[in-house]
């Protein structure tokens, strides 16, 4: 390995490690992005669902088109449109107030584009289980989104490429203070098992929430979970 | 462009010259070490229709407006004496002449009024080219060098690309013309300093990821003592070309297109970068790429930029900021009178370059697309084959890859293998090449979900048979139940492939932001990308779809599936 003659492996795995709390600072950013891009998404799915599930004909033609265009943008093109496009500051008219954007608001307005097809097209399904009173299969949204919401929170690390100080983005500014290659894998390696480790447990405990459900309510089997991914 | 220069110098120059004293007579021979054929032809074949050109033939002197108050291309040595690349050039424009060489020093604020007076022949005097000063003065094409924008940066950084930058505190100096363009292109958070001298102050004390400024005052400061060992890595940008001027009557004159033909030769000959590299600055990519330009051949082996029968250089080979719509055809102009008329900055349409360079993205995402699409179903089917294998650490082993590859984000992926395994790999001499590092990933994460989706379909088969295992050849029972969910995850690789970019894999995304970081045109190109993007994307759906609906008689439409 590219190592200093001073620094064996174990040495820059403790170093790794003492980089920890900044890391995980980073990590709280990535939550902080997918709990807002949950929230913003997931209202406007609400309204794309109530709008197809609607009586006039054009405001269900419109839901349908927007869901298919929530669902067709690829976010990672979308976060830097909204990276390069939006001002970082806006004066609001009259008032004269500045509000400042910043980069992770604008990654978190990204993702929630994807949440907003996920749930337009959930929602819907899952509205229209309701009216017809079989709410035992309207709930099963619930695991469905919780789910979904974890595929968020990976996807925030996409935020690092226009500059938002998260996990990813912080093992980079990280590796290139320490200025040692033998870092890389290390740190990288460091931000996988925090993946991982958060992830997991959770997905584990929503499909296992799922199934109950499922043979709760369901007589038949269920295919997965609709919608694109970010 | 001249203001950006260091104003201890301006100073200096002020006190010792008082204004613009001639040094009559001063004779400078060709520069020590330069090397250059000179064309015979060009010298010989001079008409004689410039009024200009005669008078410095029968004076026997060209009367040269250069600077003293801007190092490195027009100051003040050590003793006092002027020198700089511009000197040079002046010399050998006297020496092609085959006449004395007379220099009067000129400013930024007289440099084009001592030309309309007429009391100077030729002005090298880092005059940046505009519109508004080729109605003041005729500025000679090709032009001969060009300044830009680069970061200063302590000895340790790591900045190695501009858009390591993106988000990060950069220092600059109020008043730069350039400085809420840069934070534009480059996603840069501007900390501004009143002075130079703060703001390089700020970078030692690493308050800043570097400071931003004219390269050509960069080169000048990299030279002094105090900051040995600073540097400025990243390619020059936002480059605002310089022009050798003379008078607005000589415009077409026989004058003109000697010195146009002279500054050509330069280009070709290599003796401006020979200058470049002489007086110790930073390699431009502006001499390079216009070297390579100029130096062009065409089919039957005469130069590509040669004059027309107007007079004019052929359009390919002029900066497009300053070709009119009326003076060329094709796309060319249809792009050029869209910005002339509308403002709309189509420069994938009207420059060669960028349009070139835009279709081997867009043929390299649909490349990169196709190969993550196989990718994912090889990596799905084999995961999936290897899961239900005999043995059981085979079995987990595909278990553990499978809950890797869904639980972490796939940019970080790239990153390890490309970075953290390519060091690794390194130390063999083994390179990893990008696309492939990013396909892999792409197919690794999105296999995971095609796995997932085939074990349920085989799920469903084991309910009659018990022993039913995923295999190849039984493919065709599998794919009616797993064939929606497949989908499905193919369309999110196809989503994800411009993550590439990241690694720097020249795709649509990343020649996109190249394209719109050098010309400005951030929001028409965002536009059309994204537009582009969400074309691709919801053809690949159909596509899909079909061949789905294909393979799966009577295959649901896919929309309304839970």
């Amino acid at each position: 390995m590219n190592l200093p003659e001073h620094q064996t492996l174990t040495e820059s795995l403790i170093e790794t490690l003492t980089w920890l709390p900044f890391l995980l600072e980073g990590f709280g950013l990535n939550l902080l992005i997918s709990a807002l891009a949950m929230l913003m998404g997931t209202l406007c799915g609400a309204v794309l669902a109530q709008a197809r599930l609607s009586r006039p004909p054009t405001l269900r033609r419109a839901g349908h088109l927007l869901t298919e265009l929530t669902r067709n943008v690829p976010t990672f093109v979308f976060l830097y449109y909204l990276a390069f496009m939006l001002p970082t500051e806006i004066r609001l008219p009259g008032g004269g107030e500045i509000w400042l954007i910043p980069g992770w608001v604008k990654a978190a307005l990204a993702l929630s584009i994807a949440v907003t097809g996920f749930c337009a097209d959930n929602l819907s399904l899952a509205l229209a289980a309701w009216r017809e009173g079989d709410h035992g299969r309207a709930l099963l949204i619930i695991p469905s989104w919780a789910g979904y919401g974890l595929i968020i929170v990976m996807a925030s690390s996409t935020a690092s490429v226009v500059g938002v100080p998260e996990l990813l983005s912080r093992c980079n500014t990280v590796i290139a203070a320490t200025g040692n290659t033998g870092m890389m894998l290390p740190v990288y390696a460091l931000a996988c098992a925090i993946f991982v480790l958060t992830c997991w447990p959770l997905i584990q405990v929503m499909d296992h929430l799922k199934r109950r459900m499922m043979d709760r309510y369901l007589r038949y089997p269920l295919a997965t979970a609709r919608g694109g991914r970010p | 462009m001249s203001a950006a220069c260091g104003m201890v110098w301006a100073r200096l120059a002020g006190l010792l010259m008082a204004g613009g004293l001639v040094f009559a007579g001063l004779f400078m021979g060709a520069p020590a070490g330069a090397q250059w054929v000179a064309p015979a032809s060009a010298t010989a074949a001079l008409p004689g229709d410039s009024e200009r050109l005669a008078l410095i033939q029968r004076r026997g002197s060209l009367v040269v407006g250069v600077k003293t108050d801007y190092p490195l291309f027009g100051g003040l040595n050590a003793q006092g004496e002027p020198e700089g690349l511009e000197h040079d050039l002046a010399a050998d424009l006297a020496r092609r002449l085959g006449v004395r060489l007379t220099r009067v020093s000129v400013t930024s604020a007289n440099r084009l009024q001592r030309l309309e007076e007429g009391s100077v022949d030729v002005v090298i005097a880092t005059l940046g080219d505009t519109a508004e000063r080729r109605r003041i003065a005729t500025l000679i094409e090709p032009h001969y060098y060009a300044s830009g924008v680069t970061l200063f940066v302590r000895p340790d950084s790591p900045v190695r690309e501009w858009s390591d930058l993106r988000g990060q505190t950069v220092c600059a100096t109020q008043g730069a013309y350039f400085n809420r363009e840069m934070a534009r292109r480059y996603l840069l958070d501007l900390q501004i300093y009143n002075l130079p001298r703060d703001a390089r102050l700020a970078v030692r004390d690493g308050r800043c990821a570097g400071y931003l400024f004219d390269h050509t005052a960069i080169a000048a400061d990299l030279r002094q003592p105090e900051w040995a060992g600073y540097r400025a890595p990243l390619p020059v940008v936002l480059n605002a070309p310089w022009a050798i001027a003379i008078s607005r009557k000589e415009r077409g004159s026989a004058f003109d297109r000697w010195l146009g033909d002279t500054v050509a030769d330069w280009h070709r000959s290599g003796f401006l970068l020979e200058r470049e590299r002489a007086w110790g600055l930073p390699a431009s990519r502006f001499l390079k790429d216009t070297r390579e330009l100029w130096s062009r051949q065409q089919a039957d082996g005469t130069p590509m930029c040669l004059r027309g029968i107007d007079g004019q250089w052929p359009a390919a080979c002029r900066n497009p900021a300053f070709v009119s719509s009326a003076e060329v055809s094709g796309l060319m102009q249809w792009g050029l009178r869209l910005r002339e008329t509308t403002g709309i900055d189509l420069s994938i349409v009207y420059d060669p370059e960028d349009r070139r360079a835009f279709g081997s993205g867009l043929m390299m995402t649909l490349g990169l697309t196709l190969a993550c699409i196989a990718g994912s179903l090889l990596v799905g089917l084999a995961g999936a084959m290897l899961r239900e294998a005999r043995w059981s650490l085979v079995r987990a082993f595909a278990a553990f890859s499978n809950v890797l590859g869904r639980m972490t984000p796939p940019l970080l992926q790239i990153y390890l293998l490309l970075f953290g395994i390519g060091a690794l790999l390194a130390e063999y001499g083994l390179r990893l090449s990008p696309f492939w590092v990013a396909v892999a990933c792409l197919s690794f994460y999105t296999g995971a979900g095609v796995m997932s989706a085939l074990r349920e379909a085989a799920l469903v088969h084991r309910q009659t048979d018990p022993d039913y295992r995923i295999h190849p050849r039984r493919l065709a029972s599998i794919v009616p139940l797993a064939s929606g969910a497949v989908v499905a995850a193919l369309i999110n690789v196809a989503k994800a492939t411009m993550m590439a970019s990241a690694v720097a894999v020249p795709e649509l995304l990343s020649v996109t932001t190249t394209i719109m970081a050098e010309r400005g045109n951030v929001g028409v190109m965002m536009n059309i990308v994204l537009v582009l993007f969400l074309l691709l994307i919801m053809a690949l759906v159909r596509l899909l779809g079909l061949i789905e609906q294909r393979l799966v008689q009577g295959a649901p439409r896919r929309k309304s599936v839970v």
